[in-house]
């Protein structure tokens, strides 16, 4: 594994994007970076615009205004570049799924690597699949 | 005198129907064309706070619920208008409360409410190229 | 000086520059993270952030200019580059090398003034906004900033070189013992954290308000440039203080370990200020730097004139 992968997964910059959430995923992430998880040890922040990011956190279905938005935001995101849906709504569109605003579920819209389920998932399972997509990099 | 009295003396025969399904809540039924002499009423004289504007779709019609709240006599108000389900219209208040306009285009484009007099009709929550006619709210009664 | 050996100090000046201001990178992270009982990155976090950087792609704007916008990141590496290089010079007494003050202030608005550049190349409205509270910051901080360094000047002298002014501190005590130094070095310090653009002064990199403001457009090597610049002023901007108020490295090892400390001294003093303080508004800002601050230069001025 070269140079670049190895400071790949030791530096992830993580960028939150969120597609119509309910927002209790975005407070699970949130909640990460506090003292009882921080996830900066592992090099990982939060940053401000995609063109930054190396990790896209997508929560929520991807309602019909979203998809456009969703799409551009991808192609802003300089490669290498990792999709992450977070949340049950992301990977499947759960109780959405045949609303009139669906245009979901997110790897209809953009390629994704990592489904990390829950409603909303613990800080502890995003953690594992952050972890689960650095072993998927080696 | 409470609310509902106050009520009743003010708008007389304009009051449809009045119901006080306990003490602290008001319900107060008027026609579309009384509308705006009704919320002139709770709004200006009794000092209410609006809150906000509900809809649905009964079947048969299209009830609209404007909720007001008077917080000093701890007593919310609710004026409810009925609306024809095939052309349902109905004055916009937006130049007496400025805060109902984001609701009314709301209402419009989720229930097909045409609120007449309305400064900027035009899609607040849905995509832009929603296709027209097409109201998410409304219910499916024909089963399609 | 021929040319080879020009090259050689200018590579080892940014060497030197560029390890040392990502360990303070590192110290302001990790001393930030024990603040908060959190434990923080590893020591090599901020070269492997310079490394990931490097291998990811760069997009350039369309409608950027694409000149500047390139630029803009080289020249606030190389104006750093430049500056540790004369103050190695200057602190080091070499080849009667005399040090004008005026050129390390200059050099040393650089890196604020890079991001201003490249913010303004780059074609986009949140850039725009960060780039105008970037100048109007920029513009209101060099003037206490000057006060301090003239103070530092008169009381020293007056001299505008760096070298006589270490000098004067060698012969009698140190510039930050007395009340115009002592004033000057406060200045100097809350002038430093407005340079980094870090909290109470990072109005203009906002995160949460403005998505990363100047620095929006910028992706893969040019923001690690940018990042790069912006640690090595960590570096460079600590030591230009105590070099201007504190007595400097001396010439024995032990004067410059003494410095070194001194150096850890200033950052820790940044790194504190950051994590006890909110931001301020950019008019709060301005109103804080023209206003206290620059009525503390110019007192510290005229304490230097009547010789305390």
């Amino acid at each position: 594994m070269g140079l670049r992968e190895k400071a790949l997964k030791k530096s992830l910059w993580v960028y939150h994007v969120g597609a119509s959430p309910c927002n209790n995923c975005d407070i699970e992430i949130l909640d990460c970076l506090t003292p009882r998880y921080d996830i900066e040890r592992f090099g990982m922040v939060l940053v401000g615009s995609p063109r930054h990011a190396d990790v896209l956190l997508v929560t929520g279905i991807v309602n019909r205004k979203c998809v456009l938005r969703v799409k551009t935001v991808y192609e802003q995101t300089p490669k290498p570049c990792v999709v992450v849906a977070v949340g049950s709504c992301p990977c499947s569109g759960v109780l959405f799924r045949d609303s009139y605003n669906m245009a979901g579920p997110l790897d209809r819209i953009i390629p994704v690597d990592i489904y990390i389920p829950g409603c909303p998932p613990k800080p502890e399972a995003i953690i594992a699949g952050i972890a689960s997509l650095l072993e998927k990099m080696r | 005198m409470t609310v509902a009295e106050q009520l009743k003396e003010a708008l007389g025969n304009r009051v449809m129907r009045l119901e006080t399904p306990n003490p602290k809540r008001v319900y107060l039924t008027v026609s579309p064309e009384d509308l705006v002499e009704a919320v002139r009423f709770v709004w200006q004289v009794l000092d209410a706070r609006y809150v906000i504007v509900s809809g649905v779709d009964t079947g048969s019609q299209i009830e609209l619920l404007y909720h007001f709240s008077i917080d000093r006599k701890d007593t919310f108000v609710s004026l409810r208008v009925f609306l024809d389900r095939n052309r349902p219209e109905i004055v916009s208040l937006s130049s007496l409360i400025p805060a109902t306009e984001w609701i009314e285009r709301e209402i419009w484009e989720l229930l097909g409410v045409t609120f007449t007099g309305h400064p900027n009709l035009t899609h607040l929550l849905l995509a832009d190229d929603w296709p027209e006619g097409n109201y998410p709210l409304r219910k499916k009664t024909d089963g399609a | 000086m021929n040319l080879a050996s020009a090259l050689g100090w200018c590579v080892s000046a940014f060497v030197l520059a560029a390890t040392a201001g990502l360990l303070a990178s590192w110290l302001d992270r990790k001393i930030t993270a024990r603040l908060q009982w959190r434990v923080g990155p590893p020591w090599y976090q901020n070269f492997a952030d310079l490394a990931k950087l490097a291998g990811k792609e760069v997009l350039v704007p369309e409608q950027s200019n694409r000149l500047t916008f390139l630029a803009a990141p080289v020249l606030s590496v190389t104006g750093m580059t430049a500056c540790a290089g004369m103050l190695l010079l200057a602190a080091g007494r070499r080849l009667g090398f005399e040090g004008d003050i005026v050129l390390f202030v200059y050099l040393l608005a650089l890196p604020p003034l890079a991001v201003a550049l490249g913010g303004s190349s780059s074609a986009n409205i949140l850039a725009s906004l960060g780039v105008s509270r970037e100048v109007k910051l920029l513009l209101s901080y060099e003037l206490p900033f000057l006060c301090a360094v003239i103070a530092a000047c008169v009381k020293a002298g007056p001299t505008t070189s760096l070298a006589r002014i270490l000098l004067f501190q060698e012969m009698s005590r140190p510039l930050l013992f007395s009340l115009s130094g002592l004033l000057g070095f406060l200045i100097c310090v809350v002038v430093l954290t407005a340079k980094l653009g870090y909290v109470p002064f990072d109005v203009a990199e906002a995160e949460g308000e403005i998505a990363s403001g100047a620095l929006i457009e910028y992706s893969g090597i040019l923001l690690g440039l940018f990042k790069l610049g912006k640690a090595m002023l960590l570096a460079v901007g600590p030591a230009f203080i105590v070099v201007l108020f504190w007595g400097g490295f001396g010439s024995t090892l032990g004067g410059a370990i003494a410095g070194f400390l001194k150096c850890l001294v200033v950052v820790v003093l940044v790194v504190l200020i950051k994590n006890t303080n909110p931001r301020l508004r950019i008019d709060q800002a301005l109103r804080l730097f023209w206003g206290i601050a620059t009525v503390a230069g110019l007192a510290s001025i005229l304490l230097a004139c009547a010789g305390w």
